[in-house]
């Protein structure tokens, strides 16, 4: 437990680039954690490249880097709940709940106690989704942190709570009328959102902004020290001042603000709001922050490693299915690739806390030095 | 603790909220449509088992069991197993406790189901099956089936007479654990492979579901850009793959096929987006299936004169889709 007090190798910024005009020499050991996950997605990259003369092609790539998007937005949101200790597995639900909010409010909204129908412009109709998708996160968090239920638990509550709320919204149907029209002034959600400025889709835009904002959240707040602390030895957070309880809120209500915006994504993309939307995305972002080298414990992870690690799972998904691999070895291939990267992980850190714990003991063997009791 | 206490409570509240203000149009989709006149007969309730509202196709079956079986005088409890045998086997418990007069059960797996069906009907409560079948004969009252294997044969045609006889094609399998998905695409087969020059470059699993047909669909045409058609086993799969193609300004030379009848995929037919589309008559199945309760529970006769009972399924076209509405073609 103590060796993850200190502040983990891995919270140093993780795109600062080296101080210009000076030599530092490779950190090789931290390269080779950032990098497997990079290993991985390189041979991912070479084999389907090799396979299919596609893969590579521009357009292709952004195809698929919009898929890893979507899955990329909930894996951050992920990152937060487990550098904290947590898990979330009510993001898919709050996928389909968010959407399917944002597709009722389009098609015009039946206000209660009145024969009205309110058509709320699009600006209103995303920011009463997302923060649907906040309070669905900060019912998560209250539940973990103040009542002390189980994070698995309290979130897998919230998928069913989720899901039927989605479910009871749209009585089992799909919303399709997105487009909204003219007259009313609720059109423009479907080109807010699915549009690609630039050449460049929309849910990567989001992706990159959202890597960027959380990196600097993570790196260079009081609020990324006080997570990485509380992940690492909570007891030990709290004795030294930092507010856990507020922590433990807080990531769920982040997790909740990412799932939103996928949310929204995906149904603009479709364009239709279903109440399944993202049924099982959950499974696919814990995925990703796991292969981007994130302990489940807690306390350890990086942006950079989720984002990775989102693309390693998004690629390998698209490739499977661009050079033609049956259905059925996809799913073997997909699992056999995450357990590989979560076991070449942990194989690594008993190794340094190997080679650590000799460092210490060759230090303490010095002849001179006062000898253990 | 008092802090804690509220924080609590107002988030129940808000959950309950968020419940609340989604259920204003849900009206009584979950049970007991309260002791329903009707028109005198029967009395008691029946006990329906279905496999995922969230689907319009299964709303439709359980929409009108209730329907039908309010008209005939009974009441109703409604459950959802989502293919799940144990959960079915937990809701025939369920029925048996509350001695329930019928089960009117859409089963969760030919073989899996057995067992529970049989259960019911030694404590003495027949069962009957709709849309779909299980493996044994002589236990439940009827098993109502759509002709899947006919319906894909339809909509295959169709299919090949709108493409034109030439050129690749792919498909777009439903979740591989599910009969029908099976039989769909045999139907399709056996059509489309009398046509040698009508060739399948990729099959691929979208497990039923719209954005997962969508995902697919994208990187397939990748693969193979010079499709001239996509056959799907179900509508939602080749609603993502019709909006794939738009995005990508290729639906005017590729002819998608669906499979179900619902709403989206009727509009996507008068848009002339899908070539067509195969209705299930679940709502003529359902039907005939609380009658024939009805029937039984009276005089002890379903009035049918086989078990095994297949009503076809019909082509939905251009033709005649203006006459199609939540799964019941008028005439």
């Amino acid at each position: 437990m103590s060796d993850t007090l200190a502040p983990p190798r891995e919270t140093r910024p993780a795109a600062t680039p080296p101080p210009a005009g000076r030599f530092r020499k490779p950190n090789w050991n931290a390269l080779l954690v950032e990098g497997r996950a990079l290993i991985a997605l390189a041979i991912i990259v070479v084999i389907f490249a090799s396979l299919s003369p596609n893969f590579l092609d521009p357009s292709n790539l952004i195809l698929m880097t919009r898929h890893v998007a979507m899955n990329a937005i909930l894996a951050i949101g992920m990152l937060m709940v487990i550098l904290n200790g947590g898990i979330d597995l009510s993001v898919g639900s709050t996928v389909g709940v968010t959407g399917v909010i944002a597709g009722y409010l389009l098609q015009g909204w039946d206000m209660p106690l009145t024969q009205l129908v309110a058509y709320p412009p699009v600006w209103v109709v995303i920011a009463a989704s997302v923060l649907i998708g906040a309070l669905v996160g900060w019912v998560n968090g209250v539940l973990v942190s103040k009542l002390n239920v189980a994070p698995f638990i309290a979130t897998l509550g919230m998928l069913y709570v989720a899901r039927g709320i989605a479910l009871l919204i749209t009585n089992g149907e799909t919303f399709t009328k997105l487009q909204g029209e003219e007259g009313l002034g609720n059109t423009g959600f479907i080109t807010a959102l699915a549009s690609a400025p630039l050449g460049i889709p929309m849910p990567v835009w989001f992706m990159v902004a959202f890597a960027v904002v959380f990196s600097l959240l993570l790196n260079r707040t009081a609020f990324g020290r006080w997570l990485y602390a509380t992940g690492g030895n909570e007891r030990a957070a709290e004795l030294s001042g930092v507010p856990v309880k507020r922590v433990q809120t807080i990531v769920y209500v982040l997790s909740g603000l990412c799932a939103a915006t996928v949310g929204l994504l995906l149904t603009a993309d479709l364009p239709a709001a279903t109440p399944r939307a993202g049924e099982f995305y959950e499974l696919n972002a814990i995925a990703a922050v796991v292969i981007g080298g994130a302990a489940l414990s807690g306390g350890r992870g990086t942006i950079r490693g989720t984002l990775i690690g989102a693309f390693v799972i998004g690629f390998l998904v698209d490739g499977l299915v661009l050079v033609g691999v049956s259905v059925f070895w996809q799913q073997v291939i997909k699992g056999a690739v995450i357990i590989l990267a979560v076991a070449v992980d942990q194989l690594q850190q008993s190794l340094q806390k190997r080679r650590a714990l000799r460092r210490v003991a060759a230090a303490t063997n010095r002849p001179g030095a006062p000898r253990p009791a | 603790m008092f802090r804690k206490l509220t924080t609590a409570a107002a988030a129940l509240v808000v959950t309950v909220g968020l419940a609340a203000c989604g259920s204003s149009d849900s009206g009584s989709s979950s049970s007991g449509s309260a002791a329903a006149g009707g028109s005198g007969g029967g009395g008691g309730t029946i006990a329906v088992i279905t496999v995922d509202p969230s689907n319009p196709y299964w709303k439709a079956e359980v929409d009108t069991a209730v329907a039908e079986a309010k008209k005939l005088g009974y009441e109703t409890t409604v459950d959802a197993h989502g293919n799940d045998a144990d959960k079915q086997n937990q809701f025939i418990d369920g029925a048996i406790s509350k001695k329930v007069k019928a089960i009117i059960l859409d089963p969760a797996g030919a073989d899996e189901s057995v067992g529970a069906v049989k259960k019911a009907t030694d404590a003495g409560i027949p069962v009957f099956l709709v849309n779909a079948e299980i493996a044994d004969q002589g236990i439940a009252k009827s098993q109502i089936v759509s002709n899947n294997a006919q319906g894909a044969t339809l909509g295959a045609q169709a299919w090949v007479e709108s493409v034109g006889e030439k050129g690749e094609y792919v498909e777009l399998f439903g979740n591989p654990t599910d009969n029908n998905a099976q039989v769909r695409s045999d139907g399709y087969t056996e059509v489309i492979s009398q046509y040698p020059d009508l060739k399948l470059v990729q099959k691929e699993t979208a497990n039923w579901d719209r954005a997962e047909g969508k995902a697919k669909m994208e990187i397939m045409l990748r693969a193979h850009p010079n499709i001239v058609g996509v056959v799907s086993g179900n509508d939602e799969m080749a609603l993502g793959a019709i909006q794939a193609l738009k995005d990508a300004g290729k639906l005017d030379q590729v002819k998608v096929l669906g499979f179900d009848g619902n709403q989206d995929a009727a509009n996507a037919v008068k848009a002339g987006e899908m070539v067509a589309t195969v209705l299930q008559p679940i709502v003529q199945g359902t039907t005939l299936a609380v009658q024939q309760a009805d029937a039984f529970l009276k005089d002890g006769k379903t009035g049918a004169s086989t078990e095994k009972q297949a009503i076809d399924c019909v082509l939905i076209t251009k033709d005649n889709v203006d006459t199609l509405d939540n799964f019941v073609l008028s005439e």
